[in-house]
């Protein structure tokens, strides 16, 4: 009866051990979860800031990865939904070296916030200032957007002055009535106060209005002399394309945020954007289709540049960065120990990584957030999108606002 | 006896075993529930003003819980693979356990109706497919102690218009 045990007892642990061992030979990966956009609201956008990505992670995967550890995308469609992101982090959280989420919303990224801190993992949003705020685990991709909002009042002030006039500006600010529409005002309406711009009370429309003449003309009428139009592309197209037809663009200088029109929005209201203004922290328009390091991926991997969005440079920026990380992680700790946390303190150490001048240097360090500290101003002319400055630090307005 | 040690050693050791070793995460024994408000309903645009809601009692205390739709197998929903379940709502427990939760009109558009969206960011009804009537089983999941407590949606088919 003992040997019986015995010998059943032994094949128990061999099948154990064969089990556990074959995962021994397995390929190294290391896993990227994007809590994306593929066919909600902002797809327009998402779809080729992902495809930007996931070509820079096929490129170095045909490279033999980082230091021979692939790189597994797994892309989820939210539908721009907190709750469908919020489940999806669920089912994935658990993904061996998940070792970065990235949120596609201001939305989803404070939803997710929690859980990260939570779980001791990584997480990327787009521009919400809390987070410089509250220094935590989760990352900028560039600038916050109450900082470059300040960087487009330095301008609109300096425009101002260029065009000879006195005094002070009255500047109109309309957006999504969601929390990345008042992410930029936590700070930004501080900043307005401090150049002693009179800042006219904000206006905010659901996503998905049709017109927004009545917004509009409520800040025309109040004397606004500049208009900044928030919201993702097709939106500030959209808007500017009703200032547009109500005349106000004659007398109206508009500008936009880094979501403002792509070449999605021009392919189809180019005269109407015509002299619009746009603040973005990464390479837009004629900058980004003469990017060499861009357009080469794209071609190689998308054909035609015909279907070319600048947004995707911004994708393979994030690529980049994952990459450093890793690369860093990977040196601190080696793959088999390897965890979120150490990825969460590599990209605390990527201060001053270059990259391709797609966006300025990186601007991760143990007490910033931001993904880079600088914007670019660029203006439509003649149906293109031109830079009309270099690179230029923005100001901290986060620091303004108590959160 | 001597069955029950053959099945103690080939089945029920080997999988606590494996268990252990790949660290799968077992869902928490409770006693939690959960109530979805009202239970039958049909689809109309009346769910974006009064949507669906969810309370759920025994969570843990002051924890995200996520209300999700698991569906049924050949059920196609977009932006959902198969296999995945829809996060239908969220919510925050108080310092008893309990929550309540509404789905947003994001969540009713996206995972009842099926909407597409419009180049103008507008939910786009000519594109929509609304997930066809039949019994839904909705899940809450505690998100920091894995208590989990399920229900079940019944959707059935609009009332016929009276000629």
């Amino acid at each position: 009866m003992g040997k019986r045990l015995g010998i059943l007892f032994t094949m128990v642990v061999v099948i154990c051990l064969s089990l556990t061992m074959s995962t021994f030979g397995a390929e190294k990966e290391v896993a990227y979860l994007s809590l994306a956009d593929y066919t909600g609201p902002i797809a327009g956008l998402n779809v080729p800031a992902d495809m930007g990505l996931e070509d820079f992670i096929k490129e170095v995967n045909a490279k033999g990865g980082v230091d021979g550890v692939k790189i597994k995308f797994i892309g989820i469609d939210t539908r721009y939904d907190v709750a469908r992101a919020v489940s999806a982090y669920k089912r994935y959280r658990r993904t061996p070296r998940l070792l970065m989420v990235n949120s596609i919303s201001t939305g989803i990224g404070k939803a997710v916030a929690r859980l990260i801190e939570r779980d001791k993992k990584a997480q990327l949003v787009p521009g919400d200032g809390e987070f410089q705020a509250h220094i935590g685990r989760t990352f900028l991709w560039g600038p916050a957007y109450q900082d470059a909002f300040a960087a487009t009042l330095d301008w609109i002030m300096d425009d101002w002055k260029k065009k000879g006039k006195s005094g002070t500006p009255v500047v109109g600010y309309l957006s999504w009535d969601n929390p990345y529409g008042r992410e930029h005002l936590r700070g930004g309406k501080e900043y307005a106060e401090k150049l002693g711009i009179k800042f006219l009370p904000p206006e905010f429309f659901p996503p998905g209005t049709l017109k927004h003449d009545v917004y509009l003309t409520r800040l025309a009428k109040a004397g606004a002399d500049y208009i900044h139009a928030g919201g993702v592309d097709p939106t500030p197209t959209n808007v500017i394309r009703d200032g547009h037809a109500l005349g106000l663009t004659k007398t109206i200088q508009f500008t936009t945020d880094y979501w403002g029109p792509t070449a999605l929005g021009i392919g189809v209201h180019a005269e109407a954007l015509e002299g619009t203004v746009i603040t973005s922290f990464y390479e837009r328009g004629e900058d980004a289709r003469n990017n060499p390091f861009v357009t080469d991926q794209w071609k190689k991997y998308r054909g035609s540049m015909d279907k070319f969005n600048e947004v995707y440079g911004m994708g393979m920026s994030w690529g980049m960065t994952y990459v450093a990380g890793l690369k860093k992680a990977l040196k601190t700790t080696g793959y088999d120990n390897l965890k979120a946390n150490h990825m969460y303190k590599a990209y605390q150490e990527l201060t001053g990584l270059k990259k391709h001048d797609i966006q300025g240097p990186c601007a991760y360090s143990p007490k910033s957030r931001l993904g880079s500290k600088v914007v670019k101003i660029y203006r439509v002319k003649d149906g293109k999108i031109v830079p009309i400055t270099g690179w230029r630090e923005v100001p901290n307005a986060v620091g303004l606002h108590t959160f | 006896m001597k069955a029950l040690k053959i099945i103690t050693l080939t089945l029920i050791f080997p999988g606590l075993v494996l268990g252990v070793l790949w660290g799968v995460p077992a869902a928490a024994a409770s006693d939690a529930c959960l109530k979805v408000i009202p239970e039958e309903i049909f689809l109309s645009p009346a769910l974006i003003k009064k949507p669906v809601s969810f309370t759920g009692s025994g969570f843990g205390p002051n924890e995200m819980i996520s209300v999700e739709m698991i569906l049924p197998p050949g059920l196609v929903v977009k932006g959902v693979e198969e296999g995945e379940d829809v996060g239908i709502a969220v919510a925050d427990t108080d310092d008893q356990g309990n929550f309540t939760a509404a789905m947003k009109p994001m969540a009713t558009l996206n995972w009842f109706f099926q909407v597409g969206w419009t180049p103008l960011l507008k939910p786009n009804f000519k594109e929509a497919k609304p997930i066809p009537p039949g019994d839904y089983k909705i899940r809450a999941t505690g998100l920091y102690s894995d208590k989990v407590a399920y229900s079940t949606l019944t959707i059935v088919p609009p009332p016929k218009k009276k000629e």
